[in-house]
């Protein structure tokens, strides 16, 4: 065995290295090229740059639209992760026992997450559209409710996270239901000789078992939902006024329609000490 | 008590798949009527569905916007399995320590915010003028492609009993040949998962597609989008070209289900 070792001592870096220089190219090297942006002032229509050190962080963290953004992104984060874990753990409970046609519905529940968020946020659009849409111009008016809802600023709030919801909630869902099936069965068999009820074996040994995987679920839709751009993009491209103005819609508007470069950049590093921030306290408190 | 759960717990998993349900069968029937038809106020169930959306799509110059997304997501797919795969079974037999962090490295990645590398790469790319070209766009999407298939491959390869490859080293095989001729082979399956992800991850992706492209190398989400964004809705015509866009999707529901749990949660199950 040690000659076997031996012999391939040359043989993970050989076959490693391509794909590390590849990624250490175009992960490594743009990540240190936006700190170096975000330090420089550079508007792309026009011919001035220089190095103008901090003073993008202080345009940005200044502004008060930059606030309001990441008020706007902490509601959509908190109101889309709530929802899809309530959910997505339903569905893990409810599809984790057997019965005929739990094969396609499972498919069913996932296809979502499989379809691009751009077609999701247009059909959402589309079906909520106050003239022509099924539930804007249908059923929401029969219920009573016939405020446009892409046109209200609450409204269009709940839209996109409702939108959201329906792409994706099956991460959830996956994530939970991989976690329940690893839980020992005899744990419930256990429980049953005890008298147990099944309310008592859900909240005493399925949840207590699950939280783990609801943390490490919870971090990575919060992250997700922080960086969700295409399907607010084509729903409200951030309206009604600044209503659904997310952190990556703002810092989309400040590089790319004002083509001011380094305070996009700024914004980009906030964005990511924040989801930093967030994470690390997240996995820290529950996790003690 | 049990039958009455029993009870809600299907009525639950009826409504969300209704829910899951209505809004594609309502784009289905939104891409089958005519544009007048679409703009009837409140709209109608009953119409005489036609094809012309369809028509417009294959006939409207958006073709070369199918043929961009294809070209950018098959490449991705060649790249990720070329270059992740050697590197998949190295971070696989590896000692451990090293190993940990490397994959943690490689799967840190995924949760980079795209809008922190969208823009040094826009500025660097524009830098060398390469903006709104296939090649710029299929860069930017291997950031979230080769990560994935090298993450898939990986604990793939974990789960391959390392008997065979060790005696096959022994009897003087390279590890370019173990690869080759041993590892391949018994991951035909998986490799098709892999393929099929990688396709629909890049085939979705809207960001990087949309900032770095404008007209020549534009593709499907990034059209569908900027359609979304002009007044005159043709919602029949944006309705085709999304249900034209759902076909990866239900390709990989269909053939990829060993692959779909480990690769849309990307290492949050393992």
């Amino acid at each position: 065995m040690v000659s076997f070792a031996r012999r391939s001592a040359r043989f993970p870096g050989v076959f490693l290295a391509p794909a590390i220089i590849t990624l250490a190219a175009i992960v490594l090297f743009p990540t240190a090229y936006l700190l170096y942006l975000s330090f420089r002032h550079w508007v792309v229509t026009r011919p001035e740059k220089y190095f103008s050190g901090l003073a993008n962080y202080g345009l940005v963290l200044g502004s008060s639209t930059f606030w309001h953004s990441a008020a706007t992104t902490a509601v959509f984060v908190a109101a889309s992760c709530l929802v899809t874990l309530v959910l997505g753990l339903a569905l893990a409970v409810a599809l984790n026992r057997r019965f005929r046609g739990r094969g396609v519905i499972r498919a069913l529940v996932v296809l979502p997450l499989l379809i691009p968020p751009v077609v999701a946020g247009f059909t959402w659009r589309f079906l909520l559209n106050r003239e022509i849409g099924m539930l804007g111009s249908w059923i929401l008016p029969s219920l009573g409710l016939n405020a446009s809802m892409l046109a209200d600023p609450n409204l269009a709030m709940v839209s996109i996270v409702i939108a959201d919801v329906w792409s994706r909630t099956s991460f959830m869902f996956l994530i939970l239901i991989a976690a329940l099936q690893s839980i020992d069965m005899s744990l419930y068999e256990a429980a049953r000789i005890d008298g147990a009820s099944s309310r008592q074996e859900f909240t005493f040994i399925t949840l207590p078992l699950l939280v783990p995987a609801i943390i490490v679920g919870l971090i990575f839709r919060a992250i997700e939902a922080v960086n969700v751009f295409d399907l607010i993009y084509v729903m409200t491209q951030g309206g009604p006024g600044t209503a659904t103005q997310t952190l990556s819609l703002y810092g989309w508007r400040v590089a790319f329609t004002s083509f001011d470069i380094g305070r996009g950049a700024a914004i980009a590093v906030v964005m990511v000490i924040f989801a930093i921030i967030g994470t690390t306290l997240l996995s820290r408190r529950v996790l003690r | 008590m049990r039958r009455l759960s029993n009870w809600l717990l299907g009525g639950f998993i009826s409504v969300y798949a209704l829910f899951v349900l209505v809004p594609i069968v309502w784009l289905a029937i939104g891409s089958l009527k005519t544009r007048f038809q679409s703009l009837r106020s409140p709209p109608t169930l009953i119409f005489q569905p036609t094809f012309e959306a369809f028509q417009k799509v294959l006939a409207g110059g958006v073709g070369h916007v199918f043929g961009n997304s294809v070209t950018i997501a098959g490449i991705n797919v060649m790249l990720a399995l070329l270059l992740g795969i050697p590197a998949a079974y190295a971070l696989s037999r590896m000692r451990r320590p090293a190993r940990k962090n490397l994959a943690f490295w490689v799967l840190s990645i995924r949760l980079a915010p795209a809008f922190g590398l969208v823009i040094p790469l826009y500025a660097f790319i524009r830098g060398i003028g390469l903006i709104d070209t296939l090649g710029a766009v299929v860069v930017a999407h291997m950031t979230i492609t080769l990560p994935l298939a090298i993450w898939l491959m990986m604990s793939y390869f974990d789960d391959l009993p390392v008997d065979i490859e060790e005696a096959a080293i022994i009897d003087g095989a390279s590890r370019l040949g173990v690869l080759w001729w041993v590892i391949i082979p018994l991951s035909g399956p998986m490799i098709v998962a892999v393929a099929l992800l990688v396709f629909v991850f890049s085939w979705n992706e809207f960001l990087f597609a949309f900032i770095l492209t404008s007209s020549e190398a534009q593709t499907v989400p990034a059209l569908i989008a900027s359609l979304a964004g002009t007044m005159n809705f043709d919602w029949p015509l944006m309705s085709a070209i999304s249900v034209t866009a759902l076909l990866p999707a239900f390709i990989v529901i269909l053939f990829a289900q060993r692959a779909i749990t480990e690769g849309l949660t990307m290492g949050a199950v393992k």
